[in-house]
């Protein structure tokens, strides 16, 4: 059971000390004040006690409903339930309370019915809300909360005056289950050290005892609740000027499945028949989550008749409690050298995320022209930085790797595991952000306008870190704690003018930034009454540094059109074509940051180190591209009580890459039908359909020519990256939804009915040009082309039945059906055993099949 | 967060709930209060006059029937007297919804609701048109500058008040209606204020603000919120102004 926070516990008593709050109405937060949508799994909307449609309708003036522009209804507008008003002079107040019952039934511990709400059995408020409001002033005061357990609940106190302030303080917690199907052999989850369990030796358990220790482990659920708190204030200061100011904290506090590599275990897995198995590790551990992130947010802003003016300070400080993860390896870790390793590597650790800072202060002045016509200018200053203190690259003591002959690879702790192994204590990272753009648009006449846009963006990254031991001269980095070295000759992770001097490791960070300038010009014609064109070209001009490509160039041309002219329909039509196309792409632009740069490094065996990468290669963010877009989105009001919309939609981009993504494309569908013939009874259908595809190539490398003369041949087709190991990825995916409401107010019960399903398929498929492109040749007779199909499904039904006992009192009855299944391939096997070798999961992977019920029972008191 | 949250939070509510039902009792105990409850358009009585149209009559047969009407309202619908409003030139179908309303009981009046209640349709819409065709009461000297005009005009959005131009036009002749296929308000159910007596205005506005018209119409409604905007002072601005046009 978690304590709330000194900070809600504040925000808690005010709310309940502010005696007189009031009123139902409901409306979407600004984000300059409040939090986003309050609700949780009783009642995603937050509201719906309170919401009973209002038979007047939208208006006192307009007869009927009315509906958007294009055309879908608007709904009912709601009502405070049976108005339940109270009245004292200019106050009016009212006030429910909803608290129940609730009981789960069936496999209520499945992932997938649990994944956002904290389903608990046991009493459950649905609702408490209260309000006042002051029809004389515009004064008001309301507050609303609800509490499923003590990991799902928000409350929430706004208080203001219609056209003068407004504050608002909030307290949430909101869950997040990742998995309710894990079993973690460590003792010491959700902490920073996670230890191994009596019967296990770190370094040095057998399989057998790994897979004993797994099986043994109680099952466990792996997530996270976050808990946001916040206030907030916006008012008018003086004439046309307004500010508001919001602080808001979210702490997130949990666990998450994490890894723990001790190098491969894979390419590296031997069956020597030993009951310790073979060389490296893969481990899949449970990190801590336990950090806070506090935004804080001013403004001000000036709307007069011809000058608007805004200012935005944006300020977002991140802090991690937990900045490390340790962990204990079961494993025997051996060297592929054959011989006994000095010392087993008995710890793992990982450095979590950093503390770190972001300001953003954004300046807006805009005024009104000629034609009405407007120019807007802006302009942004942003500066990221974290200069948090720097782990060790090890915490391992002794000594560590191996001695054979010439391989001399001991890795000496000590002079690795404190800051003084480092060349800089602190990160003094930064990363500064700069935004210019003017916008000019004209409207002279009331069928035509156009408008263009400058825009120029800057991220500078000026973090520079050089991996460098002053202890030992040594540049790089002990990989993986040590494991590595253990494993690998040569490959401790490090550069130096001895032992190492042919090792080629990163030794500094790639300071990633770009610059992005881009113009856009559009003009929009109304052709007659009822259709309208735009036409929108956008020539975008990016300077990546450091990376494959120091200019990519992108034309954009969109075509809209608008069209009331087909009947009653409204039709929505556009067209996107973009081309992508860049200077020389070059395959290697890190190899400053790599020691081979270094003087003294020496090629082994006089052949220069393996090729970064295939030259054919192209990353799908630097490669060229055509795009094109298309969506048509038609809105039939069918009679005067129903709309039929349906939306068409596709995109295809290709790629112009050998290796790499080739091709990506998205089909979809979507359709719906809203009726409402009357303030008491709604329905709505709902269908989708969506496919995806993506397709990309790569080539292995050829072992072979690993270590001989030929590896730093990048060509495709050359000695390292033969033809013959080509080979595709075919990745696709089908999406379908559907849904069903259908709600009644038959006057003495109020009937609604919903039901929701969602499906999903998956299918990998593969073509080589040979076996040589798989890891395990061997295993090609095997294979037929494509991983098992993945599946998810799940389909809920919901039903409630509202009736009242008296005048004030009412009670609710409500149940849900949930049902779902899931198969995925990664999983597959995990029902025997957990551990493999040297690998170990945490994961079982969610329930195949599940079958949850909630049936509960709320009774409203009107306050 | 702790368990007592709740029982805490439940405590807190039932006494609330304490004081509220307190207040509910005293707030029922006044008959000023509880007969300011707003009715819904669901009621039985309430005029619903968002789907009016434009009313037709005989104005001529309407001054055959008008002779008792003039002992009030004149011979020409320029009222007699300051406490009557001047019928000439106004809205053919706002007189005739507020005849209906008289007549059905919807608004209320010691002499009107007997005068309306003998009345057929026709003869409502007879003499509606009549009075509509009479030639209205000639301009005024009215002060532009004035605390009415800027309320009539303009509005007061720091108090909420909206301006009245909106629904009654600029000219307070009544909004003239624009074409189109979209819903729009029942203009011809707005009235027309320009030269209305100051003290009928200033009655009509203080029934509306009292919300003593009941169950009244949707028309009612919208200046029962308007109103209610307004204290002493702005009504008698506005009365002064718009008598005054």
């Amino acid at each position: 059971m978690r304590t709330i926070h000194p900070m809600s516990r504040a925000i808690l008593f005010a709310l309940l000390a502010g005696a007189p709050l009031v009123h139902a109405s409901d409306s979407s937060d600004t984000m300059r004040v409040g939090d986003m949508q309050y609700g949780n799994g009783l009642d995603p909307r937050g509201w719906s006690p309170l919401m009973m449609p209002n038979p007047d309708g939208m208006s006192w003036l307009h007869p009927g409903m009315l509906r958007t522009p294009s055309g879908a209804l608007y709904p009912y507008p709601y009502d405070l339930t049976g108005k339940p008003l109270g009245q004292r002079g200019d106050w009016t107040y009212w006030g429910l309370l909803q608290l129940g019952y609730i009981h789960l039934g069936g496999d209520r511990d499945a992932e997938f019915f649990r994944q956002y709400t904290d389903w608990k059995n046991g009493a459950a408020l649905g609702l408490l809300a209260f309000g006042f409001a002051n029809r004389s002033t515009g004064s008001y005061v309301e507050f609303r909360g609800s509490r499923i357990s003590g990991d799902d609940q928000y409350y929430r106190l706004r208080a203001g005056r219609y056209g003068h302030y407004r504050v608002e303080a909030f307290y949430r917690d909101m869950p997040h289950t990742v998995s309710t199907n894990a079993f973690p052999i460590w003792n010491g989850t959700g902490s920073s050290n996670l230890t191994l369990p009596t019967g296990l030796t770190p370094g040095g358990s057998t399989i057998a005892a790994v897979q004993q220790a797994s099986a043994a482990a109680p099952r466990r659920t792996i997530g996270l609740t976050r808990t946001r708190t916040g206030v907030s204030l916006e008012g008018e200061l003086y004439r046309d000027w307004t500010g508001f100011a919001s602080v808001t904290s979210e702490k997130r506090d949990g666990t998450r499945l994490w890894g723990g590599t001790m190098f491969f275990n894979y390419p590296f897995f031997t069956n020597t028949g030993s009951p310790f198995g073979g060389d490296g590790g893969i481990m899949e551990t449970v990190r801590p989550i336990d950090f806070t992130t506090t935004d804080v947010n001013l403004g001000l802003r000036r709307v007069g008749r011809l000058w608007h003016f805004n200012a935005l300070y944006t300020g977002s400080f991140f802090r991690d409690h937990k900045s490390y993860l340790d962990y204990q390896n079961p494993f025997l870790i051996h060297n592929v050298v054959g011989v006994p390793n000095v010392a087993p590597v008995v710890n793992g650790e990982y450095s979590l995320e950093p503390d770190n800072d972001y300001h953003n202060l954004r300046l807006e002045l805009s005024r009104e022209l000629r034609w009405r016509g407007e120019l807007s200018l802006a302009a942004a200053y942003g500066t990221m930085r974290q200069d948090d203190d720097l782990l060790p690259p090890v915490n391992c003591t002794g000594t560590l790797g191996f001695s054979a002959g010439p391989l001399q690879q001991l890795i000496p702790c000590g002079l690795w595991n404190s800051s003084a192994a480092l060349s800089r204590s602190t990160a003094n990272a930064r990363i500064d952000t700069q935004l210019l753009d003017a916008k000019l648009t004209f409207h002279p006449g009331r069928n035509f306008g156009w408008h263009a846009d400058l825009r120029y963006y800057d991220e500078d990254n000026r973090t520079r870190y050089l991996a460098y031991n002053p202890l030992t001269g040594q540049y790089g980095y002990i990989s993986e704690n040590g494991a590595q070295g253990s494993v690998v000759p040569g490959e401790t992770g490090i550069f130096d003018n001895g032992y190492y001097a042919s090792s080629n490791v990163q030794i500094a960070s790639a300071p990633f930034g770009y610059r992005d300038t881009l113009l856009e010009l559009g003009a929009d014609w109304n052709v007659g009454q009822s259709d309208s064109l735009s036409l929108v070209y956008t020539f975008d001009h990016d300077q990546p540094r450091h990376r494959e490509r120091t200019r990519l160039d992108e034309q954009r041309i969109k075509l809209s059109w608008v069209s009331r002219s087909l009947g009653d329909a409204t039709l929505r039509a556009s067209f996107e074509y973009g081309d992508r196309s860049g200077g020389t792409y070059n395959y290697d632009p890190y190899e400053a940051y790599y020691s081979k740069s270094l003087p003294g490094f020496i090629n082994a065996g006089g052949i220069p180190p393996p090729a970064f990468t295939v030259d054919a290669m192209r990353k799908y963010d630097m490669s060229d591209r055509k795009e094109t877009k298309a969506r048509v989105i038609l809105l039939y009001p069918l009679g005067e009580a129903s709309t039929v919309s349906a939306t068409f939609y596709g995109s295809r981009d290709h790629y112009d890459a050998l290796v790499g993504r080739q091709d990506t494309r998205t089909t979809g569908f979507t359709g719906e039908w809203d009726w409402q013939p009357e303030p008491n009874t709604n329905a709505s259908v709902y269908i989708g359909a969506e496919t995806t595809r993506l397709k990309l190539a790569n080539v292995a490398d050829n072992e072979s020519v690993v270590g001989t003369v030929g590896r730093d041949d990048p060509r495709f087709g050359g000695p390292l990256y033969p033809l013959e190991n080509y080979w595709h990825n075919l990745d696709r995916e089908r999406d379908y939804n559907a849904g069903i409401t259908f709600a009644h107010d038959f006057g003495r019960v109020k009937l609604d009915l919903a039901w929701n399903y969602t499906q999903s398929l998956s299918q990998l498929g593969f073509d080589f040009a040979s076996p040589g492109a798989l890891t395990f040749p061997d295993a090609a007779p095997l294979l037929n082309g494509r991983f098992p199909d993945n599946h998810y499904r799940s389909s809920t039904f919901d039903a409630g039945l509202s009736f009242p006992l008296t005048a004030s009192i009412g009670v609710r009855l409500f149940g849900r059906y949930q049902s779902g299944s899931f198969l995925d391939w990664h999983y597959l096997g995990f029902g025997d055993t957990l551990v493999y070798d040297h690998r170990i999961y945490t994961d079982r992977g969610p329930q195949v099949h599940y079958r949850a019920t909630l049936v509960g029972a709320m009774l409203s008191i009107k306050l | 967060m702790n368990r007592p949250l709740l029982p805490l939070l439940s405590a807190a509510v039932l006494g609330w709930a304490a004081s509220a039902g307190h207040a509910q009792a005293q707030a029922n105990a006044t008959p000023a209060a509880s007969a300011a409850a707003p009715a819904t358009a669901s009621s039985a009585t309430f005029l619903d006059l968002r789907g009016q149209p434009p009313i037709q009559g005989d104005a001529v047969a309407g001054a055959g029937k008008a002779a008792v009407c003039t002992a009030c309202h004149g011979p020409q619908g320029i009222a007699v007297a300051p406490n009557f409003p001047n019928l000439a030139g106004q809205s053919a179908t706002y007189l005739y919804v507020q005849l209906e309303q008289f007549h059905h009981g919807q608004r209320k009046d010691p002499v009107m609701t007997g005068q309306a209640a003998p009345l057929s349709d026709t003869d409502m819409r007879d003499l509606a048109s009549h009075f509509a065709s009479l030639p209205p009461k000639p301009s005024g000297q009215a002060d532009a500058g004035s605390r009415g005009a800027q309320v009539f005009l303009a509005g007061d959005p720091a108090r909420g008040i909206p301006p009245c131009q909106g629904c009654h036009g600029s000219d307070a002749l009544g909004s003239r209606a624009q074409p189109t296929n979209a819903p729009h308000p029942p203009w011809s159910t707005i009235p027309r204020l320009r030269g209305q007596s100051a003290i009928y205005l200033t009655k009509r506005l203080n029934d509306f603000r009292s919300q003593r018209i009941r169950p009244g119409s949707s028309n009612t409604r919208v200046m029962e919120g308007v109103a209610g905007t307004l204290d002493d002072a702005d009504v008698q601005a506005l009365a002064a102004y718009l008598s005054s046009l």
